[in-house]
């Protein structure tokens, strides 16, 4: 058994003569958070449209829950949770009317389904308020709501936050970081903005103009993006004994025997290393880091930026 | 005969009705008895967040209402069970680094104590600064053994009925030779009446002693003061200095275990006072926050309710 709840090889969408998806081979962890980050128009849309059978798949493959999703959309759709664009409420209904046709439609897993699901969001359950009287967060909301109504295993998200003001956006991150810690859920997430996919997720895509960049854990990114002179040496102890006494650093960290991190990256390293020399202790190698996530997504998009 | 025979045929039409209804009605069943056992497949191979989907008129409606709460109640402990492992880890591996990182630097200093590099007064200081790191390292080392134990909830408390205000004083008393020690002006504002209040001592004491300590290792500041209100059903006691503040980018976190701004990593704090702080005003039912006063400096609030 895989560990990936969607795998997409090779997906592929064409509109005309236009790839809008090229060759993209998606990898969705288990219980994880998963952002497709790109640009508007890079091609997010489309790849959720495909998994979800919203629209056709040119060439390629989908599986979803470890097989492939031809002939098995009956089984599968009713396990996955989605928002895509403006959900379809009916205007002239109530939030909670709305909701139960959905529940009617779907079925639930449990009496109170959509008491719950307006709870996790934070919607008032049997309230008057017609839908067509909601403001755009609370209508966000709803098409959240809507989307963990049957407790699936994995939601799609695209842009859950758009239009929402900076409160509701850290209300929103935070329900949907608790689904994925609190509750195992697997999140499929779209945005195109960096900050939001860095607070939010566990894994990276980065899509540009339909083709899938990178693929990394924000773990692996972070590690590589600090600030901090990484320094290999031969006898650790004495490296310390110097750059205390000589350089009065004290800002630093031992990670095993021979490396150490210096934070004080305005440090001289030219003399640094001298003064090692001196003292017997080789310098194995010493590196600046100090990529900070813009830069690095600067780099892999060829100098265009994201954000 | 033709009564007969429209008796009949009216019988038998509603036979077929029922006979239809029944079988529609069992195929409904033998459908979600699939769905059920597919389902329970998918959950005996560990998948706790598979669910069934019912309708309100379902035969199978109560089974599958039932499995589904099996499902999520599972789910929610081995999630919690997850939770504690992956704390576990984080705490090793910090726990490497934050000890490794002044073990190392004391071997540096003892080994050149050791090989003669150092002699006459240089030698004593050696000694000295490797004194006072093996000191903080014990420190650390404590204060990180309060923190598993309350972690793990293994701390005995004893609740008591205790007047705040005489206590407070005596903690304070202990440490006016400190603050003078580093040029702190202190003002303190406790009333002289009783205000009795449920806490354990020894954990009391603990709060405010790490949030002075706090105060006077990080702050840069001149000035502490330390307030005691009583309000309903609450009593905050209030420390505040007028050093520089925290920065935004670190506010989120200070309570946080071994959060360390990058300012301070390099003076003698370890990550843990306010941590500690912070689980032993919750075991008292209480809150604990930090703001920047607009006159500059941090004020930290403890609430705590009178009756626990």
């Amino acid at each position: 058994m895989t560990n990936y709840i969607i795998e997409t090889k090779q997906l592929t969408k064409l509109f005309g003569n236009q790839k809008a998806v090229n060759n993209v081979n998606l990898h969705v962890k288990k219980g994880r958070i998963y952002g497709l980050l790109g640009r508007n128009g890079a091609g997010k849309t489309t790849i959720m449209k495909m998994i979800l059978g919203l629209t056709s798949i040119t060439s390629g493959e989908v599986d979803v829950f470890g097989k492939n999703i031809k002939g098995r959309e009956k089984q599968v759709y009713p396990r996955i949770g989605a928002i895509i664009e403006t959900p379809g409420f009916y205007p002239n209904l109530t939030g909670t009317e709305n909701l139960e046709i959905f529940a009617k439609l779907r079925g639930t897993p449990a009496p109170n389904a959509v008491k719950n699901a307006l709870e996790v969001v934070g919607l008032p359950y049997k309230d008057k308020k017609l839908f067509s009287e909601y403001s755009l967060g609370m209508k966000q909301r709803l098409g959240i709501a809507n989307a963990i109504l049957h407790d699936p295993e994995l939601l799609i998200l695209d842009e859950p936050t758009n239009g929402l003001d900076p409160i509701g956006i850290a209300e929103v991150r935070d329900f949907i970081k608790n689904l994925s810690v609190e509750r195992g859920k697997t999140v499929l997430i779209s945005s195109h903005i960096l900050s939001e996919i860095s607070l939010l997720a566990d894994d990276i895509g980065i899509i540009d103009h339909g083709v899938l960049l990178e693929e990394s854990s924000m773990e692996e990114l972070r590690r590589k993006n600090g600030n901090y002179i990484l320094l290999h040496v031969s006898d650790v102890s004495k490296a310390t004994l110097i750059l205390e006494r000589q350089f009065g650093l004290k800002d630093y960290s031992v990670h095993d025997d021979h490396m150490l991190r210096i934070y004080d990256t305005s440090l001289d390293m030219a003399s640094v290393n001298k003064a090692l020399m001196l003292d017997e202790v080789s310098v194995i190698s010493s590196q600046l880091c100090n990529d900070t996530l813009e830069d690095y997504f600067r780099k892999i998009t060829g100098g265009d930026g994201i954000a | 005969m033709m009564n007969w025979f429209y008796i009949l045929a009216f019988v038998l039409a509603i036979c077929l009705i029922i006979i239809f209804y029944l079988v529609t009605k069992l195929q409904r069943v033998a459908e979600q008895i699939s769905i059920i056992e597919d389902s329970l497949g998918d959950i005996k191979k560990g998948n706790w967040n598979r669910r069934i989907l019912v309708n309100e008129n379902d035969m199978t409606k109560t089974i599958c209402y039932s499995i589904n709460d099996i499902a999520i109640n599972s789910q929610t402990q081995l999630i919690q069970l997850k939770q504690s492992e992956q704390a576990y880890k984080r705490l090793m591996t910090s726990l490497s680094h934050d000890v490794k990182t002044p073990l190392t630097s004391l071997v540096g200093y003892l080994e050149a104590i050791q090989k003669k590099f150092v002699t006459g007064e240089e030698k004593e200081e050696y000694i000295e600064v490797a004194l006072n790191k093996a000191h903080h390292l014990k420190d650390f080392v404590e204060s990180l053994f309060d923190w598993v134990k309350l972690d793990a909830k293994e701390q005995v408390f004893q609740l008591k009925q205790s007047d705040i205000n005489e206590l407070t004083r005596d903690i304070l008393a202990d440490w006016i030779p400190t603050f003078e020690e580093n040029r702190f002006d202190y003002h303190i504002d406790i009333s002289d009446e009783e205000c009795l209040i449920q806490l354990d001592q020894n954990s009391y004491m603990r709060m405010v002693n790490n949030l002075l300590q706090n105060a006077i290792a990080h702050s840069k500041g001149t000035k502490i003061n330390l307030k005691i209100m009583e309000k309903g059903e609450e009593v905050i006691v209030q420390i505040s200095d007028n050093g520089k503040g925290i920065s935004p980018h670190d506010m989120p976190h200070i309570f946080d275990r071994l959060y360390q701004s990058d300012e301070s990593r390099s003076t003698n704090g370890n990550g843990l006072g306010l941590a500690i702080a912070k689980e032993l005003v919750h075991l008292h039912k209480g809150t604990i926050y930090a703001e920047n006063s607009l006159s500059g400096g941090t004020v930290f609030m403890i609430k705590l309710p009178k009756a626990l």
